[in-house]
């Protein structure tokens, strides 16, 4: 009965520049309230699928509704975008660009007056508001476009690459923004290749790759998915009969562990039981493989298949 | 819209700011008024003694030496600061040699001209001949002079000839004239010196250059403008926010604001040197009326191409390059002025009148020449000219569109016509 609102759905989108096909048949389904990544390689479509929600270009075909909204133009006021390029103009003041971003995103003047000073603070620029931006730093740079793309308080927030080129503590300060806005039941959507920073953000990826979709879902699910079969395990006794046993497809010696592959079909249970009966058990670990793991998993299966 | 005009405000208030704004600003009046202080410096003063010039005569008609000699020295009594000196040729029984002496006295510079008068001057079909080699140009004013005094002695031996008294043919040819210009009050009359009339010839020119320069030098900040944009990689930040089109016009509109601005205190200050020089310039309000229109879309024309050419280039140095042949097009009524101002109604005049890019300059200056254009082809040219604008910007915010996202190489004609063929 209660379906889930989608925040975003993208439906068999596609788009091609000249010969480059560069989205092809894409589809996806952005739930509100979550944290979703776009991953994939370098130039695997990440920046021309966000460039086609936010409506800079227009997909050759299929559709886009955000909010269940066939146009931008009807929310562009609830969404705040940060691309992969970004600047500011030079000689315009912290506070004057803040201000003026808000403006042109649909603000009021009383709420421009409200959100800028807050969103000065929070980025730790209150004692630079009334600096021209070619004075400041590059991490302040960062803050304050941080700033310029929250500042209508959107209730989805699309970031290209947002992490490449920040520093660590610009890092944190935009992890917390991304939680808080998690918190307050926001939509948050961003691209990037860094892996682990997907893992620890997201809780559902979009992985793409020249275009098109490899794999779409619960970051949970995905890994469990992906992780029945291999076991890493540390016993005591002879370990020679763990390669006779039926489920056992290969065994390594990684250090003082051994790494078990197992066959399809087979549960990691029965693996447990078997060794139990045989030898003493110290540790006994599922192996989740890490999503840098799967992407290189994924995307080089996929390369190899294309060519 | 609300949109359109907040950019169109940070672009008028950020571009008011600037040093190259201000400069530009005060630039244009501050030359307007040093050039017309300075004109009226070299006007008043006679200028510094010039080198003499020296001039050597043989005449056939032996009626004349004792004359040319006399008339000289009159003319230097009278301008001791550009004297002209007789030179004496040595003489000889051998005309043909003096001649050829007095040539090679001119070729050698050690004279500046060499006159001979033919036998018959006074009573025939003779004639007087000044041969000059690579004369100067500062020597030009000197032979006119020259040219003038034998001129006149020649007048003067003829009416003794023929038993007239120059003093009664001076009388006869002299018109006294008195230039009056009539205001439109019914006792208002004043006299007008040679100076206003050329004032009013100048009237339309400057109209026309007023167009010129609000055009070319506002449009210029457009591209900076675009540029920056691009640039800085703010362009995409701002995209978020609104539609290239939107970008596109606020920036328009913005600085067309920055070009009224200009053009108004441009205007304001060349009436004020008009009136400070004791120039008086009348100016009516349907002539200001046009003149504002014709302003404002050429310049909404203008920046349109502008910001189009500024989204594909990446630096101001390659925008310049594209920029060079609509730069031409400009070119040709402000080299062509005069004779637009001569036949406001000719062919040239009302063919250039409907092109375009200069349609502003030609049509204000036709305008402004007084001499009744037709109702009807200004309303056609201003129908031409919104038509035009509606086409450019539909086009420019194409190729504004997909120009501003490309960082790198500039692209081909060819691909910008593929964008143009995109829906």
């Amino acid at each position: 009965m209660f379906e889930i609102m989608n925040a975003l759905v993208l439906d068999n989108v596609s788009k091609s520049f000249g010969e480059l096909r560069a989205v092809d048949s894409l589809s996806v389904q952005v739930p509100t309230a979550s944290v979703y990544g776009f991953l994939g390689p370098n130039g695997a479509g990440k920046t021309t699928t966000l460039r086609m929600i936010i409506s800079i270009i227009k997909p050759d075909s299929g559709g886009i509704s955000i909010f269940g909204n066939g146009s931008i133009e009807q929310v562009r006021a609830r969404i705040g975008y940060m691309p992969e390029e970004r600047g500011l103009y030079r000689k315009m003041t912290a506070r004057k660009i803040l201000a003026y971003f808000g403006a042109i995103k649909g603000l009021t003047v009383d709420q421009i007056a409200q959100q800028v000073p807050k969103w000065l603070d929070r980025v730790e620029l209150g004692d630079w508001a009334d600096k021209k931006v070619e004075e400041l730093s590059r991490g302040m740079h960062q803050k304050l476009q941080f700033a310029v793309t929250v500042i209508n308080e959107p209730e989805l927030l699309i970031l290209d690459e947002p992490f490449s080129g920040l520093d660590p503590l610009n890092q944190e300060l935009l992890k917390s923004i991304i939680d808080r806005m998690r918190d307050e039941g926001k939509t948050v959507i961003f691209s990037t290749h860094v892996m682990h920073e997907a893992e620890k953000l997201c809780d559902s990826i979009l992985l793409i790759n020249k275009g098109k979709v490899i794999l779409d879902g619960e970051l949970n699910r995905i890994r469990s998915q992906q992780s029945s079969d291999v076991v890493s395990v540390e016993l005591e006794g002879d370990t020679t009969f763990i390669e006779t046993l039926p489920m056992v497809t290969k065994v390594q010696l990684h250090g003082s562990r051994l790494e078990i592959n197992l066959s399809r079909d087979s549960e990691s249970q029965q693996l447990l039981k078997a060794l139990v009966d045989r030898v003493r058990v110290r540790a006994f670990e599922i192996k989740v493989p890490s999503l840098h793991e799967i992407f290189v998993n994924l995307v080089g299966a996929s390369n190899v298949e294309d060519s | 819209m609300s949109k359109i005009l907040k950019i169109a405000q940070r672009e008028y208030v950020e571009t008011v700011k600037t040093k190259t704004f201000l400069i530009g600003l005060l630039l244009a009046p501050a030359i307007t008024v040093g050039i017309i202080f300075f004109a009226h410096l070299v006007s008043r003063s006679e200028g510094g003694p010039r080198p003499p010039v020296k001039v050597a005569v043989t005449d056939l008609s032996t009626e004349l030496s004792g004359q040319i000699e006399r008339g000289f020295e009159k003319h230097n009594d009278s301008h001791p600061n550009r004297q002209i000196l007789f030179q004496a040729l040595e003489d000889s029984q051998n005309q043909a040699a003096v001649q050829e002496r007095g040539k090679a006295g001119v070729r050698s510079g050690k004279i500046d001209a060499y006159v001979v008068i033919d036998k018959d001057i006074l009573d025939g079909p003779g004639k007087v001949y000044f041969y000059t080699h690579k004369p100067k140009p500062a020597n030009l004013d000197a032979f006119w002079t020259l040219e003038r005094i034998i001129n006149g002695l020649v007048v003067d031996q003829r009416c003794r000839l023929k038993n007239l008294s120059p003093e009664l043919l001076a009388e006869i040819r002299s018109v006294p004239i008195e230039r009056v210009e009539i205001g439109s009050g019914k006792d208002e009359q004043r006299l007008q010196s040679q100076t206003e009339r050329m004032t009013g010839m100048m009237v339309p020119f400057f109209f026309m250059f007023l167009i010129y320069m609000g055009i070319m030098g506002i449009g210029q900040q457009m591209l900076s403008s675009v540029i920056e944009e691009k640039n800085s990689r703010i362009i995409e930040m701002l995209l978020s926010a609104v539609t290239p089109f939107q970008l596109m016009a606020g920036k328009i509109l913005g600085l067309a604001g920055i070009g009224l601005t200009v053009v108004s205190l441009w205007a304001v200050t060349a009436y004020g040197a008009a009136l400070w020089q004791g120039l008086g310039i009348e100016i009516t309000g349907g002539l200001l009326f046009y003149f504002l229109l014709y302003y404002v879309l050429g310049f909404l024309l203008f920046s349109s191409i502008l910001a189009g050419v500024g989204s594909v280039c990446n630096t101001l140095k390659e925008s310049q390059n594209l920029m060079m042949p609509i730069v031409l097009v400009f070119v040709v009524p402000l080299i062509s002025w005069y004779q637009l101002v001569q036949s406001p109604n000719g062919l040239f005049a009302r063919v250039l009148s409907f092109i375009p890019p200069v349609t502003p300059l030609v049509m204000i200056l036709r305008i402004s020449a007084g001499s009744g254009v037709w109702g009807l082809e200004i309303l056609a040219s201003i129908v031409l000219l919104l038509a035009a604008l509606l086409v450019t910007m539909w086009l420019a915010a194409r190729i504004f569109r997909t120009g501003i996202l490309m960082y790198g190489k500039r692209p081909s004609i060819r691909e910008i016509f593929r964008w143009l063929r995109q829906s």
